[in-house]
């Protein structure tokens, strides 16, 4: 699962390892009547992946809103290498705060090499008198950037498609220049929501690499994912959220193994439940039959 | 037991649409009956259409066509060479190198729409159909016979959707009409044309060139135009015959070519811009041609605010109002109450500066909220300006500004010793007043162009547009949204200013009730919005097309008077439901108003 | 006459007129997030329509006690149809397009109506003259109201309770608020969302038609331009009390009534501002009051109603 680490510390924004990026603690969301999250703390050091998952309307879009300036947590309060967040959300972006969207967000009739340049635009300070008057800082500026973005885009393989409209990109490509465009603001900690949503065990795998690869420039992620295998094969921690308030927190086996964890996902096991016995019963039953039934889907059958 | 294995045949479907016309004449008669009848129509543009004079342009002599008959005699001499093309006359292909006949189709139109047009004018003016003289007759004979030529031929019909019998009669009536409105409208679609080969660059330079020549010549006709009848013909013609040449991919492969040599290009057309006064012997058209150019840059100032930001500006006349203002009061004006006479870069840098304070004022508490609470205060604060300005004259208020007298004598600008008031002699050409002024405006119009192109081409620019896109997006992505719409609304206040300064001096006298929001006259907000909507947001051409075009026609239509208002908010209200990109359309806006329209893999660089 | 109850009533009187219209803003953009220019417009064709009633319907010298339910209804009936028209042809094709086209529509709609009904409605060019309710002013105290303002003394309340009670207690009224809240969750719920956007904006028509009346009872006379003004007034006003916000709109309508009247009286009194408090300067301050909201609350007095469209 790990991967070298020769690029580590030369990417821009990235830390050594071990050291506290993300510190929320005691956030808590309300939104009039309703705690939408309640009282969650977790950190991310750097060379980490850190999940979060939980059923949906377990409040991690929230809590993920919360650490980027969107919301404003009721309570707590979220560090980000120390300080405090500033409360709007380009500010946090311009701290070092990257995230993609659970629906992709890409400028749709931008191009791709646009949009990534978009992703720079916090990094760089050419304003309106330079790009009027063109001296040779913002040629300098200008180029600086498209190369990087070029960089960027070869990182993640769209390289060959950098004039190309944004909303022609096949969905998989689309979700890499999302990912693209938030590295393009050299972040110390990236924020993932749902990067694998829609995408066939292929694409998925895909993802799995670049996360690592990203890990490897030394930039700290924290994911949602509903996908667990996809957690499992990449995190180093997860955290588990349930209706607002975080359940469990620790390693792959740790988690899976929760019995709240697994009442949340599946419900509490009721009366009568088939136990072990009769599952594998029913197991062998089914195994026997596979043989001797035709395969074909929607072939109606003849006999 | 059975099984289907292939979907049930809907009875309705036809299985391919067969390629026929709109008009069942076998396709071989129907190129002969188009070329016959625009040919037909060409010689007849040398005969005479009507007895008597009375009906304006002399169409009454033979061999010289007059008034309307130029026009027909174009339209029909395009039809004719795009006929030879649909024949396969060798050589011709290169006319139409998008294929097809939706060229040949639209130069029908155009020609059939104009000579039935004056045909019917003629009638109508002179009462009856008695005064036709035979040629009418004959243009009227072959257009009609071009059209229905054209239309004959085949195209490539869409295949009509499968009827659904759960639908009521109402449903299926409308189905079936979109459908046939749907085949007229394939009927005068176009493929893409190939693509322009590499050209040596001196050929490239000389299409460039007489690009320009074609644009200037008939942008001079339009202007030029005396009467009420031929300017609706020119308007036709030309109309039609820009969608004809369009469809033949022309219009695209001369983009195309000007796009390979884009500062030549604008270079170029400003030149030819400037070159306008000098082509004419009085200062006519030059008066004309000020308050377009004015009009224009204000709208292309407006165009970096709505076209570029998205941000909804309807009180935008107030700053060229403010910077107007601001420029009288300094001019030295008996009507001043400041006794002073500021130099005219001063001036301009007053008249600027002034708008680009009231602009700041409106803009930061407003630009942080919702967007269309932004539409509200700019047009409250057009009026506000305009009350203002009438209000401060002594009685209700101190006497700033004449009330509604206006600051009026501002004196002529005197730049470097040159006086713009006074008729200067050039090379031999007499340039009058307002072609001096004329020939200021195209220097400021330049500024404002290269700072709309370079400013769009940047980060800033980018911001702008992603802003526009989706703007948490964009916040998300670090920028920073309220100061980056507080710069376009700022930048687009000081355009507006600075074009004021000029129009102070051009029209002697400022009074409040040359800024309202709507009114007859240009520049007014309603007017310079449409311009801006019309032209099409976010280009450059586009504008400076719309404000030509807004401008132009109630000036020359006279007679539509006070119903030009009404025709422009019928007006604004179809191109918003039809064609909301405007005629020039950028790319990437055409995209976003069409979201299920075919996107091209790739945007060329002008985003067009 | 310029004693402060005076004033205040004057100022409860035009600020009720402001908040039946801004009524038909504040639903609006509530539901679709439109600023609907053209409701000034509706507005105006409201009077216009009790005008039609009362020259080219009713005979000759009919009394107002019989003419003006006629009239009003005619100009519930003339301004709903707008209305509705407007909603459907122009508007409802636009509902995904990006924001600015459905705004320069809305422009353009409202140069259309004025425009139309100067050119083509008799007499038009000029003001036409509003019929009056007979009898002079009442006296109530040392407070005067005229004749005029009795029909909007008597209207504005009772269409305040009627458009509560609908709205709180009818299904199509709750089904107006949910959509107003969560569109797309409304229509999961099995509310027809493009009927309520009707219902949204037939009802904002007849409260503005009432309001049309009121103008010309109050005023005396119609012109095709009474709407533009006034609309932006009426929009200052609904955001003034919350955008979205029903009763918001009504407050805010008071409110700027009350200033605008009270600014008016009183601002001449004020040392060194002398020139400012004519009636020219009184849309001027109705002006600044919008600027002053909007930096300081922007949410407005009642707070914001809109559904989240982000």
């Amino acid at each position: 699962m790990t991967t070298d680490t020769t690029t580590q510390g030369s990417t821009p924004g990235a830390t050594a390892p071990g050291q506290l990026v993300l510190d929320a603690r005691g956030v808590t969301m309300r939104f009039g009547g309703l705690t939408a999250v309640r009282n969650v703390d977790l950190t991310v050091n750097s060379g980490e992946i850190v999940g979060l998952i939980g059923p949906n309307g377990a409040g991690k879009t929230t809590f993920f809103n919360c650490l980027t300036g969107l919301y404003i947590p009721t309570e707590g309060e979220v560090r980000y290498k120390g300080d405090v967040l500033p409360p709007k959300s380009f500010k946090v972006t311009a701290a070092g705060i990257a995230r993609t969207f659970q629906n992709i967000r890409l400028f749709a009739n931008m191009t791709v090499l646009e949009n990534v340049l978009v992703g720079r635009h916090t990094r760089t300070k050419e304003g309106f008198w330079s790009a009027v008057l063109r001296g040779p800082g913002f040629h300098r500026a200008e180029k600086a950037s498209r190369e990087r973005a070029m960089e960027l885009l070869e990182f993640i393989g769209l390289e060959a498609k950098a004039e190309h409209l944004a909303r022609n990109l096949p969905y998989g490509e689309q979700r890499k220049l999302e990912i693209a465009r938030a590295l393009a603001s050299e972040p110390g900690l990236l924020l993932l929501d749902e990067p694998t949503a829609g995408m066939n065990p292929q694409e998925t795998r895909a993802t799995e690499e670049l996360v690592f690869a990203i890990r490897d420039m030394g930039i700290a992620i924290l994911v949602i994912e509903h996908d667990m295998r996809f957690i499992f094969n990449l995190c180093d921690r997860v955290a588990v959220l349930v209706q607002g308030e975080k359940l469990v927190e620790g390693d792959s086996a740790t988690v899976q193994g929760d019995e709240r964890v697994i009442a949340a996902y599946l419900g509490e096991p009721f009366e009568g439940a088939p136990g072990a016995e009769e599952a594998a019963e029913v197991d062998a039953a089914e195994a026997h039959s596979d043989t001797t039934t035709d395969a074909a889907p929607g072939k109606e059958n003849d006999r | 037991m059975t099984t289907q294995t292939t979907a049930p045949e809907t009875p309705d479907t036809p299985a391919v649409a067969p390629q026929s016309g709109l008009i069942g004449i076998p396709p071989n008669i129907a190129r002969v009956l188009t070329t016959a009848g625009a040919v037909l129509t060409v010689i007849s543009t040398f005969m005479s259409w009507t007895w008597t004079s009375d009906f304006p342009g002399d169409l009454t002599v033979y061999g010289y066509p007059g008034g309307l008959q130029i026009l027909v005699l174009i339209g029909g001499a395009l039809t004719t060479l795009f006929a030879l093309a649909a024949h396969g006359v060798k050589g011709l292909r290169h006319t139409v190198p998008a294929g097809g006949y939706a060229a040949l189709r639209f130069a029908a139109l155009a020609t059939f729409a104009t000579a039935w047009y004056t045909v019917i004018a003629i009638s109508d003016e002179l009462g009856g159909v008695v005064n036709l003289d035979p040629g009418a007759f004959i243009v009227a004979i072959g257009s009609l016979a071009a059209l229905v030529g054209a239309l004959a031929l085949p195209f490539e019909k869409p295949a009509p959707d499968p009827i659904d019998p759960d639908d009521t009669s109402w449903e299926q009536f409308k189905n079936t009409a979109s459908h046939k409105w749907e085949t007229v409208k394939a009927a005068f679609a176009a493929g893409s044309p190939r693509p322009v080969g590499p050209l040596p660059s001196y050929v490239e330079i000389l299409v460039i060139v007489a690009v320009m020549a074609l644009s200037l010549l008939v942008f001079t006709y339009g202007i030029g135009t005396q009467y009420d009848e031929l300017f609706i013909g020119f308007l036709i013609t030309a109309g039609f015959g820009f969608a004809a040449l369009n469809k033949a991919g022309l219009v695209a492969q001369a983009t195309q070519i000007t796009g390979r040599h884009q500062n030549i290009t604008v270079c170029g057309a400003f030149v030819a811009a400037a070159l306008f006064p000098f082509t004419q012997t009085d200062d006519q058209y030059a008066t004309i041609g000020v308050y377009i150019l004015i009009f224009a840059t204000v709208a292309l100032g407006l165009n970096i605010v709505v076209g570029l930001a998205g941000l909804l500006d309807l009180g935008y006349v107030a700053f060229l109002g403010v910077g107007a203002y601001a420029a009288a009061l300094v001019s030295g004006s008996p009507s001043s109450p400041f006794d002073v006479h500021f130099p005219f870069w001063a001036a301009a840098l007053v008249g600027a500066a002034a708008s680009l304070v009231f602009g700041v004022l409106i803009g930061a508490p407003t630009l942080r909220l919702r967007g269309d609470y932004l539409a509200i205060v700019t047009l409250g604060f057009g009026e506000i300006f305009r009350i203002t300005a009438n209000n401060l004259d002594g009685t209700s208020g101190p006497d700033l500004t004449n009330g509604s007298n206006g600051i009026s004598s501002i004196p002529d600008l005197k730049i470097l010793g040159w006086n713009l008031g006074a008729p200067h002699d050039v090379f031999g050409f007499t340039i009058g007043r307002f072609a001096n002024y004329f020939l200021l405006m195209l220097i400021i119009t330049a500024i404002v162009v290269l700072v709309f192109r370079r400013s769009g081409d940047s980060r800033i620019g980018r911001a702008w547009v992603a802003i526009r896109e989706d703007e948490t997006a964009a916040l998300a992505m670090g920028i920073n949204g309220f100061r980056v719409k507080l710069i376009a609304f700022a930048v687009g206040a000081s355009l507006a200013g600075l074009a004021g300064t000029v129009q102070a001096h051009v029209t002697y006298t400022v009074t409040p009730e040359q800024y309202q929001f709507a009114g007859p006259i240009p520049p007014n907000s309603a007017f310079l919005l449409a311009a801006v909507v019309l032209g099409g947001m976010g280009t450059i051409g586009g504008p400076l097309i719309g404000a030509s075009l807004l401008y132009l026609i109630p000036n020359k239509l006279q007679f539509l008077g006070n119903y030009q208002l009404f025709a422009f908010g019928v007006a604004l209200i179809l191109l918003m439901r039809f064609r909301p990109e405007g005629l020039v359309a950028n790319r990437r806006r055409q995209l976003e108003f069409h979201e299920e329209a075919e996107a091209p893999t790739v945007l060329s660089k002008t985003g067009a | 006459m310029n004693e402060l109850p005076q004033q205040l009533v004057n100022g409860l009187l035009l600020g009720s007129m402001y908040g039946l219209v801004a009524i038909g803003y504040t639903m609006v953009y509530g539901i679709v997030q439109l600023i609907n220019f053209a409701h000034g417009e509706i507005f105006m064709t409201g009077a216009f329509g009790a005008l039609t009633i009362y020259l080219y319907v009713l005979p000759d010298g009919t009394s107002m006690v019989i003419a003006l339910p006629l009239m009003l209804i005619g100009a519930i009936v003339v301004a709903v149809a707008v209305a509705v028209g407007a909603e459907r042809f122009a508007y409802r094709p636009l509902r995904s397009a990006p924001r600015l086209a459905p705004l320069i529509t809305a422009i353009g709609l409202s140069l259309a109506l004025q425009q139309a009904v100067w050119a083509w409605y008799p007499n038009a060019k000029s003001s036409i003259t509003f019929p009056q309710i007979d009898g002079g002013p009442f006296h109530i105290g040392s407070v005067t109201i005229q004749t005029g303002d009795i029909f909007l003394v008597i209207a504005a309340p009772i269409s305040m309770a009627v458009l509560a009670y609908f709205v709180m207690k009818t299904r199509t009224g709750r089904g107006m608020q949910a959509t107003a809240q969560d569109p797309d969750t409304a229509k999961l719920m099995g509310i027809n969302t493009d009927r309520i956007i009707v219902m949204a904006f037939a009802l904002g028509a007849t409260f503005a038609a009432i309001g049309g009346v009121a103008y010309g009872l109050k005023y005396g006379e119609v012109n095709f331009k009474m709407g533009f003004l006034l609309g932006l007034k009426a929009f200052t006003a609904a955001v003034l009390g919350g955008i979205g916000n029903i009763y918001g709109a009504m407050i805010g309508g008071v409110v700027l009534g009350v200033a605008e009247t009270l600014a008016s009286a009183y601002i001449s009194n004020i040392p060194g501002m002398e020139q400012f408090g004519s009636q020219s300067w009184a849309d001027v301050w109705a002006f600044v009051l919008l600027i002053l909201v909007l930096l300081l609350r922007p949410q407005g007095l009642l707070g914001e109603r809109v559904a989240d469209r982000a």
